[in-house]
């Protein structure tokens, strides 16, 4: 098993990965990617230090951030779905209407 | 297996009775759903206003009775704290759900599930009151965010309403990352044992001796994500847009029932959690405050949209409110206090935009011009609300700010509270600037044989009850104090007993 510190530096990856992905890209649906990087970023963390001091607290946390993943990336599909069928654009450069 | 299974019987039974309001809800909610849905046809589905109604009222009872203590594991915890922010909660969806109806109709829009994810939203709102651990309360903050996406978009036909439901989402899922990645740091840092907030609170101090960048890193990221939820600046960016687009009953409700809810959060997660390691959030916090006061008050003067005028105010009740958070165990109290009278005066003054904008008014700042000659007294309440949210003595608002910036003066926040009077001067500008329209300008000519259109029952109610409230409320500061304590005294309780 790899040390807790090594995968805190992957982790930390993973994250700054997501958070540079949320800023430079402009695509809602590689945004919304983006956000779930982060997720399983912290996922990680808490799976491999859950397992580091035996105690399964941290397990059930990630598989519960799972299932909150997932219903996340639900509704966020059915509001870009719902922005394409107003605007037949999914880039965020494009949806200037509220402003000041 | 079986061990198991009928543990988890077991601590059901022993501790359903501290979360009876948010199962109510949650369950009533799935059945209005199905087969509910199947009771009112197409063209009747009004009739699930006064249902829900009945709902929030039976679960504002059901909040009162339920017994304090903990359970869950330590996961859920009832205590005054508790109490009094699930209320203002409660309030919080109770006036949303009286003030859509209008709206709903003229629109066509009345869905079942619009009452439904009120129901879900707010059973996130009263979990998150009550959690005393970073896995119930990040689900709990989630519950309540993920079902305000969906309501800030409702209105799909209507570019304005998805686009800001897609702002708000987007930046949503990027501080929730951040808020879940900031209590992993935490969660590594106590070497993995724990999540539950009273335990972190007595290994965060010692393990940051060790892990100082691990537990900085960690404070840091759980204080942006809760400002984000709070729209406190520099993490506001999504408030105005959201408040804007938003449907104006669900501006309303955002602008106060998740907001008591994620400030009784903030208050926990910092007072119980964190305290040990205070050195590291505290000027962090105070900035945010000071921040969120400042650009709040100043953007505001600037605002053409009296929906975008409400959110930029809204942001900078937030710096104050946060002064609170700031000063301990009694300011959860000064905090409490300042969100009931917020409440009272934000609902008040958005029952009557809702109700300019059912004439197609009420958008702008221009449209309350002359308000004066049209609903005089719609002009009037208005004043009171706007005056009261300037903080002018001897209206409630007043009296929620003064006895915030007391507290905070002897707790040490000398800058802190100078800065909140000073903006809060500033804020007494843009304020009367609104009341200035309504009474000191000319209005514009009503259009051929146009009658100025009765208030609705709604309206009326809440605009009245509202007025009473903030003109009279400071009479009733004793008894309020006196219950508000209640808030503060069992707080240190819990503290002591956890030392």
């Amino acid at each position: 098993m790899p040390s807790p510190n090594a995968v805190l530096i992957i982790s930390f990856l993973l994250f700054s990965t997501g958070v540079a992905g949320i800023l430079i890209r402009r695509n809602a649906l590689v945004i919304l990617m983006c956000a779930e990087l982060m997720l399983n970023a912290a996922n990680l963390n808490f799976i491999a230090f859950a397992r580091h001091s035996g105690s399964v607290g941290g397990q059930a946390f990630a598989l519960m951030v799972m299932g909150f993943a997932a219903a996340e990336v639900a509704v966020g599909l059915a509001i870009v779905v719902a922005l394409y069928r107003r605007k037949a654009t999914v880039q965020v450069d494009d949806i200037n209407l509220l402003k000041g | 297996m079986n061990g198991f299974a009928s543990g988890l019987m077991e601590a059901l039974l022993r501790d359903s009775a501290f979360i009876l309001p948010q199962l109510f809800l949650a369950g009533l909610g799935t059945l209005m759903l199905w087969p509910g849905d199947l009771l009112f046809h197409k063209g009747e589905k009004h009739k699930w206003a006064p249902v829900t109604g009945a709902i929030l009222i039976v679960v504002l009872a059901l909040v009162f009775r339920t017994p304090e203590g903990t359970g869950f594991s330590g996961m859920y915890r009832v205590d005054g704290l508790t109490k009094g922010f699930q209320i203002l909660s409660i309030l919080g969806a109770l006036g949303a759900v009286a003030l859509s109806q209008r709206l709903l109709n003229a629109l066509k829009e009345q869905t079942v599930e619009y009452y439904a994810l009120i129901l879900f939203s707010l059973s996130g709102m009263l979990f998150l009151c009550g959690a005393v651990d970073f896995v119930s309360f990040y689900f709990s903050l989630e519950l309540m965010a993920i079902c305000i996406y969906i309501l800030v978009a409702y209105l799909r036909k209507q570019e304005r309403g998805v686009e800001a439901g897609l702002k708000y989402f987007l930046l949503g899922a990027f501080s929730s990352g951040l808020l879940l990645y900031g209590i992993s740091l935490l969660f590594a840092a106590t070497g993995g044992k724990t999540t539950n907030f009273a335990e972190m609170g007595q290994l965060l101090p010692v393990v940051s001796q060790s892990n100082t960048l691990l537990v900085g890193a960690g404070v840091l990221m759980v204080l942006v994500g809760l400002g984000f939820k709070v729209a406190a600046v520099p993490f506001h960016m999504w408030s105005p847009d959201a408040y804007e687009g938003a449907p104006t009953p669900i501006t309303a409700f955002m602008a106060t029932a998740p907001k008591a809810a994620s400030l009784a959060a903030f208050i926990r997660v910092f007072q119980t959690a964190l305290p040990g390691v205070a050195d590291q959030w505290m000027l962090p916090l105070g900035y945010v405050a000071a921040a969120s006061m400042i650009l709040g008050n100043v953007a505001a003067i600037k605002q053409q949209s009296m929906k975008r005028l409400l959110a930029y105010s809204s942001i900078a009740h937030v710096g104050y409110m946060l002064l609170g958070v700031m000063c301990g165990p009694e300011g959860a109290q000064a905090t409490w206090l300042y969100m009931a009278t917020y409440l009272v005066m934000n609902f008040g003054a958005f029952a009557i935009v809702i109700h300019l904008q059912g004439t197609g008014e009420g958008e702008r700042i221009e449209d309350f011009r002359g308000l004066k000659d049209r609903h005089p007294f719609l002009a009037f309440a208005m004043m009171v609300f706007l005056l009261s949210l300037a903080g002018i003595p001897p209206l409630v608002g007043f009296f929620g700010k003064f006895y915030l910036f007391q507290m905070a003066v002897t707790q040490g926040h000398i800058t802190l509270v100078t800065i909140a009077f000073l903006t809060s001067v500033v804020s007494a500008f843009y304020y009367l600037g609104v009341v200035n329209q309504m009474y000191f300008k000319d209005a514009p000519a009503l259009a051929e044989g146009a009658e100025p259109e009765a208030t609705g029952m709604a309206t009326t109610v809440i605009v009245t009850v509202a007025c009473v409230l903030v003109l009279l409320g400071t009479g009733f500061a004793k008894p309020l104090l006196e219950w508000a304590g209640g808030i503060g005294s069992e707080k240190k309780a819990s503290q002591v007993a956890l030392r």
